[in-house]
């Protein structure tokens, strides 16, 4: 589904990430883990379309497509989503018209007609109980005034609506209490399916008890240094994650 | 009205801030237009004593006016009506109109009010002399230019306790080159009447020269007034809006100003609350794009106690576009208990364009609530990447982000269809196909 193959960016004159090679096929669930600053969140961006950084080689195939030669939008319509690590505050747009703008540009993709105002509003609720979703959120403006949980369950609320063939989490546990990160664990775990793929980043393992990868990846200074099952995620909560800077030196 | 007008003096000693340059282009402009029509006079004493604007004039500081000498050198006054305008500009307005072509009324395209209890005609057509000077033609070159030179404009007297029953739109259309249309609006509105005025100005793409508007409004005791402003102006024109509003006791006028396209526009709107318990509502729109103008000058003078004012105006400016803002709010010692807000939002679409922000208070009284903000600003690329990131299309985000900065404002417009029109016309001239998509959703 996704073949990432040894990707560089940058932000200004800064590479950050250095030669990235990662195959994710339809149905699995991979987990990247690694110390702040080793490029997590740039590999969610650089995957998402975000111009600030810049592609300086490699390349990702996604289901046979050239996603780098693809804007934000598209990738987004053709089945990407991101669940950001810090989701945007838009005052003055509805949480609910952001959803409707986003559900229509993927059915204009599609070749669709605009969702029926009726079928928009059943599904928003069937989604928004997935993640069990504050129906007054629905009209205040995306994100604004929303605590940190609720901007995550957000996200999810987001994804579960938008139904994307790949879905990269970024730090979506990070700022929950227990209770949340259930919730928004089994959120995920209702989406998955054969067809569909994850790209879970965390910090630390706790989430990784709930949503149960296939494969956890390690990722430090640019690169994915080590790769394993779930056990490696265990083995990392355990160790911290010197023992791997000095075993890649080795 | 005298028929002469006086000859052209420069008294140096009364005029101490002067531009020599800008003032001799000033007399010649009114040279030119004493020649076309002899002045009504009035104001011809402000005229001699006022320096015509320029960059070392406070209120002119940012406001450019050396493009607007070299447009002009020969103005012309029309006294013949020429091609008329469409009948109505807001489809589905169900309205009084009183319409005015290039300076000229035109009877056929106007449909006034007939009622008792509410006057309502052209100023040619009226036997009461013309109001006397206020202060805006005591103080401002344009406004004085305006008393001396206006002959036509509409006279509208509400009398006391009338409700009137449609909104009376005044269209202002300009066509060809070198206009020079100077048009005066008297209303009166007696104790507790209540009127929705829309003022409609626009152009055709070959206007050029200058709309010169001043608009005198006297609101009673009791009386309700809301007029909503629009601005959609092609062609090259320099459009001058002045209104002084007065406020009796207890009453509620609300201004808005939409201004959506025009080359060079200064609005110069004053309220003056002069009985207790008023409330003044003045909110306001710019989207400037290409090397358009426009200037907003507000001025909020609170002159008894008790009364509110709410102040916002949004702007965003696109191409190489430019605009001020200048918010003046007075509190008088005896205004206690005053409520004044003002707001003033900008956001600079690319790095060309301009935006020259002031708020000035004022305050004399200490019992009073007064607050202000201003904020300069680009689109904010975060919240465009999510929605990009959601599928919405760049354009579409946009226009989200608009509707969210200028929905307040949009909202205020008293007529809602002329608010559906606003919104077409915005979304019309900036492309904004999904823009209606998006509102309806809303
Ligand atoms: N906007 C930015 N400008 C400059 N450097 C940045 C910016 N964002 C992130 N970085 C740097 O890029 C590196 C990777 O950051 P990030 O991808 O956020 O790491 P992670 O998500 O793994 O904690 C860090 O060294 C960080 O300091
Ligand atoms: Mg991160």
């Amino acid at each position: 589904m996704v073949n990432i193959k040894e990707l560089q960016a940058s932000i200004g004159d800064t590479p950050i990430l250095k030669g990235l090679n990662l195959e994710i096929k339809p149905g699995e669930v991979h987990a990247i883990m690694g110390p702040n600053g080793a490029g997590k969140s740039t590999l969610a961006s650089v995957l998402a379309g975000r111009e600030h950084y810049a592609v300086k080689g490699g390349s990702v195939d996604f289901d046979g497509q050239d996603l780098l030669d693809m804007d934000a939008t598209e990738r987004a319509r053709s089945g990407l989503f991101l669940a950001f690590q810090y989701p945007v505050e838009i005052p003055g747009v509805s949480n609910i018209n952001f959803m409707r703008a986003a559900i229509n540009g993927k059915r204009e993709h599609q070749g669709l007609e605009p969702i029926k105002g009726k079928d928009f509003l059943s599904l928003v609720k069937e989604k928004s109980s997935l993640v069990e979703l504050d129906g007054r959120l629905r009209n205040r403006s995306v994100n604004e005034g929303f605590s940190g949980g609720e901007k995550k369950r957000n996200e999810i609320f987001q994804m579960a609506m938008l139904e994307p063939r790949f879905a990269v989490l970024d730090e979506t546990d990070s700022g929950l209490d227990i209770d949340a990160l259930r919730i928004v664990a089994s959120g995920v775990n209702a989406m998955r399916s054969p067809e569909r793929s994850f790209l879970v980043i965390t910090h630390y393992q706790r989430l990784l008890d709930y949503i149960v990868p296939d494969f956890v990846h390690v990722l430090v200074d640019g690169k994915i240094v080590m790769s394993g099952d779930k056990d490696l995620a265990l083995k990392l909560e355990d160790k911290g994650y010197d023992w791997i800077k000095e075993e890649t030196i080795a | 009205m005298t028929g002469m007008a006086k000859p052209i003096v420069m008294d140096l000693e009364r005029k101490p801030n002067i531009h020599l340059a800008t003032q001799a282009k000033g007399e010649a402009l009114r040279a030119a237009l004493v020649a076309l029509r002899s002045g009504t006079g009035l104001a011809a004493e402000y005229l001699d004593a006022l320096p015509v604007p320029h960059r070392r004039v406070e209120r002119w500081k940012h406001t450019p006016v050396a493009g607007f000498w070299s447009t002009y050198e020969a103005p012309q006054v029309q006294t013949v009506l020429a091609a008329g305008c469409e009948a109505c500009p807001v489809p589905g307005l169900h309205a009084y109109r009183m319409v005015f072509v290039n300076g000229t009324f035109d009877p056929a395209a106007s449909d006034l009010p007939v009622h008792n209890g509410v006057q309502c005609a052209p100023i040619s057509m009226s036997d009461s002399p013309p109001r006397e000077a206020g202060d805006l033609e005591a103080t401002e070159w344009f406004a004085a230019l305006n008393q001396a030179f206006a002959i036509e404009g509409m006279r509208l007297h509400i009398k006391k306790g009338v409700v009137l029953d449609r909104p009376l739109l005044v269209h202002h259309h300009t066509h060809g080159p070198n206009s020079a249309n100077f048009l005066r609006h008297e209303i009166t509105v007696e104790a507790n009447a209540q009127v929705q005025l829309i003022h409609w100005s626009t152009a055709d793409s070959q206007a050029s020269g200058m709309v010169n508007i001043m608009t005198h409004i006297e609101a009673a005791t009791g009386s309700h007034v809301a007029l909503d402003k629009v601005q959609d102006e092609a062609g090259k024109l320099h459009h001058l809006a002045f209104e002084q509003i007065n406020q009796a006791q207890s009453t509620q006028v609300r201004v808005h100003t939409g201004t959506i396209q025009g080359q060079w526009v200064r609005n110069d709107l004053n309220f003056r609350l002069d009985g207790e318990g008023c409330d003044s509502v003045l909110n306001g729109f710019f989207l400037p794009s290409g090397n358009e103008f426009v200037d907003n000058h507000t001025t909020v003078d609170h002159c008894a106690a008790n009364c509110t004012s709410s102040e916002q105006y949004q702007g965003i400016l696109y191409g190489s576009s430019s605009g001020v803002f200048n918010g003046k709010v007075f509190v008088r010692p005896n205004a206690q208990q005053t409520n004044a807000y003002q707001q003033n939002g900008n956001i600079l679409v690319t790095d060309k364009s301009k935006i020259n922000a002031k708020p000035e208070l004022e305050i004399y009284a200490d019992d009073v609530k007064c607050s202000h903000g201003c904020t300069i600003g680009q689109f904010d690329e975060e919240a465009l990447f999510y929605a990009r990131s959601r599928g919405i299309s760049e354009a579409e985000a946009k226009a989200m982000l608009v509707n969210a900065f200028i929905g307040d404002v949009l909202d205020g417009f008293a007529v809602p269809e002329v608010r559906m029109e606003l919104e077409h016309r915005l979304a019309t001239k900036h492309g904004w196909d999904t823009w209606n998509d998006t509102l309806e959703a809303g």
